[in-house]
């Protein structure tokens, strides 16, 4: 029985290719992912090691984060590097948002991370930076430069340099005296830039006083372990401080960094579920057709005394073949795609790593051959139990394979799709932490849903698609042929319809918010300059600009109003994570016509905040409540003043301006400027975007400016989603070529018929062209269907919520979608109407 | 007058070398304009396969064949194509039909397929002929293979055909259903002056011919004008006491 069901596989290899094809890519795609992140995790590990490796000991605050983080002293630095078996000591002075501006464009240089250091005139003492040429800064007013950072901001030896500091809230102009290097001869670690001030310029500039340092680093006398040497310092170390080897720092660094990478292959991994989902669609419809067209030759295997177990057992046995086959196959293709994706990555965010090998981690190959097996075994099972059910009788007569009703399926699909809508709707009022996994549950169960009661709609549908598509007499076989087995059509148009309701979905939720944005650019509210922080990272006050900056703002001609807004993310409000304001609520109030819903909106004092009506709602809060809202490590109990009326475009707790002492930094992250009537805007654009240059990242624009920046932002994450989705659309265009390839086998002699009575070649390609283009235009129109319904549901979701003010439908997307549609279905009837085409009429009427 | 269909000297070889099969040995034939001619002759005797040549749905190794004025031999797709919407109707052992199709369309797909109306007198003779009236707009899995086989024939005879091809055409019928349908094809030749001709190993399916072609080896051995059942069983009979050469060929059964 084995061995003829394994020979049987062998026979229809090439039926089956397109299934492995399909494992392939999401095998490939998941897996690929998976190497990509373990890869991108070694090279930053061996990074950190390249950093370490003169390190044997590291002594660092226990509490980094904390609004006031232990230092240093110069006399605990002595006295450790006093300890037996320190050969080398070196105190840590750095910062990040450190950022130089270009000599030639006087614009910021944009670099993924930009470091400071302090240094004195003996350079790093651990070996990692070398002095390239010139010397290292003595004065105040000097810098050394990393080879690359001179590069990126076109600097060299003696040049005059301009430097944003977010300690100073300001930039400040040094003079380069030297260029250095990391050991290795490296330009930089991985394509940041580094500024090396003057050692107490530094700790003045970023920690407010000399002789302090953040953490300290010490070489090993030979002999001396790293162990027992962390040992040695441990007894000497000053309170609130740990003492790490090397080794272990190395591992904590490239862990946290790890966990950063971990979400980035989580959502490539999903995109590959999505494709492994379609995939299972593609084999189900595969395996299905196999075993109709076998059924014959089932029955001679039952009525010669195969068990239906047998039967059932066999069909699993070749899925289970084709399964592992498609995944061993999809692994090594996703180790070359992960090692692409690497060396592009690298390119494309110019980061220079250390090299090293592709990493292929047991958790890659485990998940291949699960997702692989899987994937084949669920898709198998329902066609495994219909071959198993085929009576023996069958082998002795002509199969008839009657119009079955669709009413169970139909029932089954209800079934699925009214708790997976439920699902959904749960999910979008929102029941904490489990949401996610609950909206893609519900989404799921109504994918499985439409797609079990699509057959019912294909009739209709395709038949009037067919009525629109199917001239000419070859159309109209076509028209046929892609309703004779509904079920099969509605399988393969399912499998599209599941990308394209996602892109769908992305799309209406996109054009929704764009059209909010411009409602609210059409309003008046007042405002009619916005000055936008860097997105180079979260914004916690060390990004964006001195609010003092808005004061020459405000002497400008015309402007009437001007508010900063500092934001971070860094914060807390009941335990919850939250995204804090900081702001003047008067001049708020006026600016954007904040509406008092309860309490007063008025200048905050300290631990003094107010709340937009949602919250105050949800969380059962009234004015005079009490708050725990905690910012970075701080914490403190905050009293509630006010209430305003939540609005798509101000929302949130805001507090008031004394708070920003507890953020990270004093900067401002946006500020809105008003002006009066008939005032310059163009101008004052011009005169505002000069007065924050010295801010790098730091953006201005009258409001249409700013709606178009939106909206670009939410045409490129649109065009990411469907790019991400590729590989799910690919695979359910093979799924096309794979039904209309099994369909032409199963139809070889109508096609020698149709060519006997006068079908010229062409009418057959037209014939199979129809056929196809109307699959995938079903499944494009379901798919359009369910992703503004699912879309819709998202935005009123968040027009609830006053995240968006109204639903739009994105009309140019959905046209393109059709279109593309009509192009997927002609393209994946080429090869299919080709072979078809080229039958021989004598030997397909023949044909058994 | 012309012959309706024409082979002239038409061998076929099928491979090369060993395992070479010639099914075809210098066949000359003129099937006669307006007569039921039936080709006869043992399994391997080459009757199917000088029905695909004649038709056009096979390549002759050598040799020439026409229908009517048109020479088959060296047609390109398109021309055969051409061929069979205009000059040649076919009618199959079994799935003769399109199951998408109801018995109707499937009677008019050939004139569909080269857009041709049907002309409406001859197409309401050529239904009232087969007595097929109330079934017309049935699918064939709901019609008998009798009556999937009628539907068949109207198909062929509904775009009056220079000929019709018929191969075993009651070969998966019972006798009854057998009878009708040659019934229908004789009187296709006596009254609508249709040409036929149609590959049979059957002596009683033969005795509905005008003229019957024995085949054995590759080779016309013998032929009878107006037979009977019995004179073409007789045939057989002194046939069969002929050796069969090994080289036998199997085509399309």
């Amino acid at each position: 029985m084995i061995k003829a069901s394994l020979r049987g596989l062998l026979q229809r290899k090439l039926r089956l290719a397109l299934a492995v094809i399909a494992i392939v890519l999401s095998v490939g795609f998941l897996s690929g992912s998976i190497v990509l992140g373990d890869t991108l995790n070694a090279r930053f590990a061996g990074l950190f090691s390249t950093i370490n490796e003169n390190v044997a000991v590291q002594v660092t605050a226990k509490d980094p984060d904390a609004a006031e983080p232990a230092r240093l002293s110069q006399a605990d630095l002595d006295r450790l590097s006093r300890v037996d078996g320190v050969a080398q000591a070196s105190g840590d002075v750095s910062a990040e948002g450190v950022i130089p501006f270009r000599t030639d464009t006087g614009k910021a240089v944009t670099a993924q991370v930009g470091l400071a250091a302090g240094v004195d005139s003996r350079g790093d003492t651990l070996g990692l930076v070398e002095l390239r040429e010139g010397a290292w800064p003595a004065r105040a007013d000097e810098v050394v430069l990393s080879a690359n950072t001179a590069k990126l901001a076109k600097a060299q030896r003696g040049t005059q340099l301009k430097v944003f500091v977010p300690q100073l809230g300001e930039a400040r102009t040094y003079t380069v005296s030297g260029i250095a290097g990391f050991a290795g001869g490296r330009d930089s670690l991985a394509g940041e830039t580094l500024v090396m001030f003057e050692l107490k310029h530094a700790q003045e500039l970023f920690y407010g006083t000399t002789g302090v340092y953040a953490s300290a680093s010490f070489g090993a006398a030979s002999g001396v372990s790293q162990d027992e040497l962390k040992k040695r310092i441990e007894r000497e170390l000053p309170s609130g401080f740990k003492a790490q080897t090397g080794k272990e720092a190395t591992e904590e660094a490239s862990n946290a960094l790890g966990d950063s990478f971990g979400i980035f292959t989580i959502i490539l991994s999903a995109f590959a579920g999505v494709a492994a989902f379609v995939g299972i669609f593609l084999i189900y419809n595969t395996f299905n057709i196999i075993v109709a067209q076998r059924s014959r030759e089932l029955a001679l295997l039952r009525a010669m005394g195969a068990s239906w177990g047998q039967v059932i057992r066999a069909v699993l046995l070749e899925a289970l073949v084709v399964g592992g086959f498609g995944a061993t196959l999809g692994l090594g293709f996703g180790i070359a795609v992960g090692v692409g994706a690497e060396a592009l990555l690298s390119n494309m965010l110019g980061v220079d790593l250390p090299s090293g090998g592709v990493v292929v981690s047991m958790w890659a190959v485990l998940w291949s051959y699960v997702v692989g097996l899987i994937v084949t075994m669920i898709a198998a099972f329902i066609p495994a139990v219909k071959a198993s059910m085929v009576p023996p009788i069958a082998a002795m007569r002509e199969t008839v394979r009657p119009d079955k009703s669709l009413l169970g399926l139909s029932i089954t699909g209800g079934a699925f799709l009214v708790p997976g809508a439920g699902l959904v709707a749960l999910a979008l009022t929102g029941i904490g932490s489990a949401t996610t996994l609950v909206l893609a549950g519900g989404v799921v169960l109504v994918f499985l849903g439409v797609a079990l009661l699509s057959p019912l709609l294909a009739k209709p549908v395709v038949r009037l698609l067919g009525w629109l598509l199917g001239r000419g007499q070859a159309g109209k076989l076509g028209v046929r042929n892609a309703l004779r087995n509904p079920r099969r059509t509605a399988v393969t148009a399912a499998a599209l319809m599941i990308g394209v309701t996602l892109i769908t979905t992305a799309a209406t939720v996109a054009q929704s918010f764009k059209s909010s944005i411009e409602d609210i650019v059409g309003q008046n509210t007042g405002v009619d300059i916005m000055i936008l922080g860097p997105n180079t990272g979260p914004p916690n006050g060390e990004i964006g600009f001195n609010p003092a900056a808005l004061d020459e703002v405000k002497k400008l001609p015309g402007v009437t109003d001007t508010a900063a807004w500092h934001i971070t993310i860094e914060a807390a409000i009941a335990g919850t994570p939250a995204f804090i304001s900081a702001a003047d609520v008067p001049t708020a109030k006026r600016m954007w016509q904040m509406q008092e819903v309860g309490g007063q909106l008025r200048t905050l004092g300290a631990q003094e905040m107010v709340v937009d009506d949602n919250m105050a709602e949800a969380s059962r809060w009234k004015a005079g409540d009490q708050v725990t809202v905690g910012i970075g490590q701080t914490s403190k109990k905050y009293t509630i003043v006010g209430i305003y009326k939540r609005t798509p475009t101000l929302q949130g707790p805001i507090l008031g301006l004394p708070a920003v002492d507890d953020f990270a930094g004093k900067l401002a992250y946006q500020g809105f400027v008003s002006l009066d009537d008939g005032a310059d805007v163009a101008g004052t654009v011009a005169k505002v975007e000069d007065i924050m240059s010295d801010y790098p990242g730091v953006t201005v624009g009258d409001m249409s400016s700013f709606a178009r920046q939106q909206s670009q932002a939410f045409d490129v994450l649109v065009n990411a989603i469907t790019i991400l989705l590729g590989v799910a659309l690919l695979i359910a265009l093979l799924g096309i070529i794979n039904t209309l390839l099994l369909s032409i086998v199963e139809r070889t002699r109508e096609l020698g018929l149709v060519r006997a009575v006068g079908l010229s070649r062409g009418g057959v390609v037209r014939m199979v062209g129809v056929e196809s283009v109307l699959i995938s235009v079903f499944g494009c129109l379901l798919g359009v269907t369910l992703g503004v319904g699912l879309g819709a549901a998202f935005v009123k979701a968040l027009i609830d919520l006053d995240f968006m003010s109204k639903f739009a439908l994105p009309w140019a997307n959905l046209a393109v979608y059709v279109g593309a549609a009509l192009v997927f279905g002609v393209v994946a009837a080429l090869w299919p109407a080709r072979r078809a085409a080229k039958l021989n009429v004598l030997e397909a009427i023949a044909y058994e | 007058m012309s012959a309706a269909a024409r082979a002239v000297d038409v061998w076929k070889v099928y491979g090369s070398g060993e395992a070479q099969v010639i099914a075809l040995r210098g066949v000359n034939l003129e099937v006669e304009r307006g007569k039921f001619t039936a080709i006869m002759g043992p399994s391997g005797s080459g009757k199917s396969t000088l029905m695909h040549c004649l038709a056009g749905l096979d390549s002759v190794t050598r040799g020439e064949v026409a229908v009517g004025d048109t020479r088959v031999t060296g047609l390109s797709d398109a021309g055969l194509t051409r061929l069979r919407r205009e000059k040649v109707g076919f009618i199959f052992q079994q799935f003769n039909l399109l199951p998408t199709l109801t018995a109707e369309e499937n009677i008019t797909l050939p004139l569909a397929i080269s857009g041709r109306k049907p002309d409406k007198a001859w197409y309401d003779t050529v239904i009232q002929t087969v007595g097929l009236g109330d079934r017309l707009g049935h699918r064939p899995s709901q019609l008998s293979g009798g009556q999937q086989q009628r539907v068949a024939c109207a198909r062929a005879l509904v775009s009056r055909p220079e000929v019709i091809f018929a191969d075993e055409p009651t070969g998966n019928l019972d006798s009854r259903s057998g009878a009708d349908i040659l019934g229908f094809l004789r009187r296709s030749v006596s009254e609508f002056g249709q040409t036929i001709v149609m590959v049979t190993h059957d002596a009683n399916a033969a005795s509905y011919a005008d003229r019957v072609i024995f085949l054995a080896d590759g080779r016309i051995v013998d032929e009878i004008e107006n037979p009977t059942a019995e004179a073409v069983l007789d045939k057989i009979k002194s046939l069969d006491t002929l050796a069969v050469s090994e080289d036998r060929v199997e085509v399309a059964e």
